[in-house]
């Protein structure tokens, strides 16, 4: 029976497992819609911004900032990677360390002064493991990154810049590019390339506030000049915003997927382990009858 | 009722404020602005300080941490980094930016627009706080 007995201990363990992992999954699920909301509600806000700056470039301004231009010298840059606290997520946190860690190689090569800042458990632990000096890390984002919490982040990086502090900014993190969809990316945030929202779901948005406004004339308060300086702090504030808004949603997919895979896995084990299970016991029930049988027959023959 | 405002604020969050109203005040960059129905078209920087959203005889406090408002058509859309309750500010914590901020040394024009910029912050959210709990 000893056989049979491991089996059976095994499979109610898998049958353990298997309830912890659909659990999971469902939490992430709950975790991923509200994260999703979130993400959302930011959209409609980077819009917003987006069409703003549409009217300024009609009412003929042309669009320049200290923040849209390069630092002649590079000598300061900072990375920052956006991983998870916990595990169990499939190659979520694995895809952004693989990213980063060449970028930093490379940054480290040519700049003197290398800042590295990372956010999650995961990431600290797995470039602690590279031997990779990290300068700050950050704990406190989990599924729902809030905007008070990463506003002085990037209020830190825009005064570092403004003062020459900081010449660059790269962020690694995961991009949502659709629910089936996720990569790990390193974007460069600082200098910044372009205003407005980088995704091609603001575009069309703004052209069509461009096609409303066309009769409307609108006045700036106190001046074309003075909205622009507050428009690009505030879109580089959204921007880094929505690569923490990114990751979290990424990250709940990613454990949504993960937890899933290993939930039918689970299954297809306990099929396999009933059938060898069944096996083991008939052919135990086999040998026993077996030697009954031949124990009657042995009498016989006395 | 012909001529009652829409407004909406938004933050990056979430959705602060939607409702319609009678009037609505906006601290902008270098002043106070009052709008009303059938106000003009208007893209508005705003300061740091207190909104205040009339509509049938109670008004609603907030305070706005910058941003901007865009008035078209009676909707007034202001969107900004923070919107809190009067009621829900941490005065406490913006008394320790305020002397962190007056106690840090400028010495470049960056860093005194950073300053100032703290400064304002914490005192509007003082002032806004006191006059809550009056």
């Amino acid at each position: 029976m000893a056989k049979a007995r491991a089996l059976d201990k095994r499979r109610k363990s898998i049958r353990n497992i298997r309830k912890i992992t659909r659990t999971m999954e469902l939490i992430a699920r709950a975790k991923y819609k509200k994260a999703m909301d979130r993400a959302l509600a930011a959209t409609a806000y980077t819009q917003r911004v987006t069409q703003v700056v549409a009217r300024l470039a009609e009412a003929g301004l042309a669009v320049s900032h200290p923040l849209l231009e390069a630092h002649e010298k590079v000598e300061n840059a900072a990375l920052l990677v956006l991983t998870a606290n916990r595990g169990l997520c499939g190659g979520y946190n694995g895809g952004v360390i693989r990213i980063a860690t060449p970028r930093y190689q490379e940054l480290k090569a040519s700049i003197p002064h290398l800042r590295l800042e990372i956010s999650g458990k995961r990431g600290i632990a797995g470039l602690k493991y590279r031997n990779v000096k990290i300068d700050e890390t950050y704990l406190q984002f989990n599924d729902q990154p809030k905007f008070e919490e990463v506003e002085p982040i990037a209020t830190r990086f825009l005064n570092d810049y403004a003062t020459g502090k900081l010449d660059r900014l790269d962020v690694a993190y995961t991009k949502f590019i659709s629910t089936s969809k996720q990569t790990a990316v390193v974007e460069t945030l600082l200098p910044l390339g372009s205003l407005g929202g980088d995704e091609p779901a603001a575009k069309p948005g703004a052209k069509s506030g461009e096609a409303k406004s066309d009769q409307t004339q609108y006045e700036f308060l106190p001046s074309a000049e003075s909205i622009l300086k507050e428009v690009v702090p505030m879109s580089f504030k959204i921007r880094l915003f929505k690569c923490f808004l990114d990751a979290a949603v990424s990250e709940q997919i990613a454990r949504m997927v993960a937890m899933k895979s290993a939930t039918e896995n689970a299954s297809e084990m306990i099929r396999d382990l009933s059938m060898t299970y069944n096996r083991a016991r008939q052919s135990q029930i086999t040998g026993e009858i077996m030697e009954i049988i031949g124990g009657v027959e042995a009498l016989k023959g006395t | 009722m012909p001529g009652t405002l829409h407004c909406v604020v938004v933050t990056p969050e979430q959705t602060a404020l939607d409702q319609t109203a009678e009037f609505v005040a906006l601290p902008l960059f270098d002043g106070e602005i009052g709008i009303a129905p059938n106000h003009s078209p208007l893209i508005g920087r705003l300061g740091y300080g207190e909104m205040r959203v009339k509509s049938g005889g109670t008004t609603k406090t907030l305070y706005v941490d910058g941003g901007f408002v865009e008035v078209a058509g009676n909707v007034v859309s202001v969107f900004t980094n923070r919107a809190v309750p009067a009621a829900k500010i941490d005065g406490s914590a913006a008394e320790t930016q305020l002397a962190n901020a007056i106690r840090h040394p400028a010495s470049t024009p960056g860093q005194l627009e950073i300053r100032d910029r703290q400064i304002a912050q914490a005192r509007a959210q003082i002032r806004i706080a006191r006059r809550a709990r009056l």
